[in-house]
């Protein structure tokens, strides 16, 4: 490690120490049963997220590349990275998990109603994005691929 | 957005997207070139100061929790708490998106093949991989836990607080340790162009459906709707389209509750004509009063906020008598730390420590009514604390004494 600026030196060495302390305050504030729960939930959000939400994403953009028209492709990348996103987030209100039926001011939304709504939204701009794209793509595309024919390099 | 792995290694079944029978890929395998430091430092450099946000307002949070304060949380600005507190989970809200991105851009780098038979680069990279591994790990459970905190949901044994609050520091280590390991890649990055391909794979070179910029704003959009989607449950103003905040920041009389009389087993009766508020010092009861001697006292109203450690927040007029005038009465010298103890008997904070600097603050109340009525059962009847900047879950309802530490 010879190479390694001070800065990064000390910032390694701050991490380490910063972690350090994290660790010894989580091993020494629960019992055992506690920090295995808590192990699980560390381990489990790592196995669910690589193998499981990255796999189904590389599916989904996969199928998304062979079936989609060209046109629609970047308006479905974006309303893949939105709708994944907010589905993620959106699933313990969708759920109603938390709710308490002693205090209806807890989850006191149609929160289906409302993702709905982003969906629609969303699907709305993809669907009119694409047809718009499509659309001027033909014409750029007719435009575009002039020069190339005639090689002119302007 | 086009990098599925390459099929090389086993046959691919015609018409299906994917091979029959997944091989473990080689990060060779991922070719878009939106899987780039380019894009990875950027929504990096975002989540990394989201985190930054979380981790200073989560420090802040858990200070003002504290029974035990070397340096006095302030009782000022009143509205403190309900800043920083919004802000915790706001940020935390909005790191979901770009964590997403990010692990996305970087997910080739879970299948980069050791340099076996170097001891010395497998001693640094596999360093590096623990590293990493704690930072995904802290990172995804930070995010999880504190959603779920938020929704009330807590579908595991550990206790949340303690462990909220230590994982967060071991995140910020492992972060700290992965900016020390990448910066001079991150310099570069930040720098350099976003088409730039200095640091690339040599086989990311595959265009995406969307741009790099249309990926980063693409990004910046889902989370700049995430925010718009949550943040109703603190931000006033966003309450109408803030579809999936877990509060419309109604309730009854305007304001909504966190735990229920019936939740912390407190009835009606038990604020009845029998009850009384005492003072206590150290020779045991100093004054009592009833609620109708608490009305005979002046009167006070003041616009505070309920400030919840989940995020949410709601601002209300609370009447009452100022604590500090109940505490003349009894005798008791201005700077004592006090113990505000509750009728409530289930769940955590039925007794808690009100710091000296907030019993004299002229803002904190014994307060009697809620927007104009007299506070319902559930908001504390008959007679709650409610002081400037500080934790909702300090905000003890339900008041039978106060004691003198």
């Amino acid at each position: 490690m010879a190479g390694v600026s001070p800065t990064r030196g000390a910032l390694g060495v701050l991490g380490f120490l910063v972690g350090g302390y994290g660790a010894y305050l989580l091993l020494s504030r629960q019992d055992v049963d506690q920090l295995l729960s808590a192990a699980i939930w560390l381990a489990g959000g790592v196995v669910v997220h690589d193998g499981l939400i990255a796999l189904a994403a590389l599916g989904l953009v996969a199928i998304g590349a062979r079936y989609l028209p060209s046109g629609a492709r970047a308006p479905a990348a974006v309303g893949f990275v939105v709708l994944g996103s907010i589905t993620i987030l959106a699933i313990p209100m969708l759920g109603r998990f938390g709710a308490k039926d002693d205090n209806a001011t807890l989850l006191d939304r149609s929160y289906g109603l409302g993702w709905l709504g982003i969906v629609g939204l969303v699907v709305a701009a993809v669907l009119v994005s694409s047809l718009l794209r499509s659309r001027t793509s033909g014409d750029a595309g007719a435009r575009d691929t002039r020069p190339d024919l005639e090689g002119d390099p302007s | 957005m086009t990098s599925l792995p390459r099929p090389p290694r086993s046959p691919r079944p015609a018409g299906s997207p994917l091979p029959a029978s997944l091989p473990i890929p080689s990060e060779d395998d991922f070719t878009s070139r939106l899987r780039s430091p380019a894009v990875a430092a950027r929504v990096g450099l975002w989540l990394g100061i989201s985190f930054g946000i979380c981790f200073l307002t989560g420090l802040i949070s858990h200070y003002a929790q504290n029974g035990d304060q070397p340096i006095p949380f302030p009782a000022s600005p009143f509205w403190g708490y309900r800043v920083t507190q919004g802000l915790h989970v706001i940020s935390g809200t909005a790191a979901i998106p770009l964590l997403l991105v990010k692990l996305w851009a970087v997910y080739p780098k879970l299948f980069q093949s050791m340099p076996w038979g170097d001891v010395r680069a497998m001693a640094v990279t596999g360093l590096e991989r623990i590293s990493i591994a704690v930072l995904v790990a802290g990172g995804v459970f930070m995010l999880l836990t504190g959603l779920l905190n938020t929704a009330q949901w807590y579908p595991w044994s550990f206790s949340f607080r303690p462990t909220h609050y230590a994982v967060a520091w071991v995140t910020i280590g492992a972060l700290v340790v992965h900016i020390a390991v990448k910066l001079p890649i991150i310099r570069d990055a930040l720098v350099g162009d976003v088409e730039d391909t200095t640091h690339d794979r040599p086989s990311a070179v595959e265009p995406g459906a969307l741009s790099r910029r249309g990926l980063l704003r693409t990004t910046w959009a889902a989370t700049g709707i995430a925010v718009l989607a949550t943040a109703g449950s603190t931000v006033p103003f966003l309450r109408n389209i803030s579809v999936l905040a877990v509060r419309t920041g109604d309730g009854p009389q305007g304001v909504p509750i966190n735990r229920s009389a019936r939740a912390a087993q407190v009835t009606m009766e038990e604020g009845g004509a029998g009850w009384t508020l005492d003072v206590v010092d150290g020779e045991g009861v100093a004054t009592s009063w009833s609620r109708a001697d608490l009305e005979q006292l002046t009167q006070r109203t003041e616009t505070l906020p309920i400030a919840c450690v989940e995020g949410w927040s709601a601002s209300a007029e609370w009447t009452g008598v100022r604590l500090r005038d109940l505490l003349d009465a009894a005798g008791v010298p201005t700077g004592t730390d006090l113990r505000m103890v509750s009728l409530q008997k289930r769940y955590a904070f039925g007794v808690t420590e009100l710091q000296g600097n907030f019993a004299d603050a002229d803002k904190t109340l014994i307060a009697l009514k809620l927007n104009g009525e007299d506070l319902s059962l559930d908001h504390g009847y008959p007679a709650r604390l409610i002081a400037p900047n500080r934790p909702g879950v300090l905000q003890t309802k339900w008041l039978t004494s106060v004691e003198v530490i």
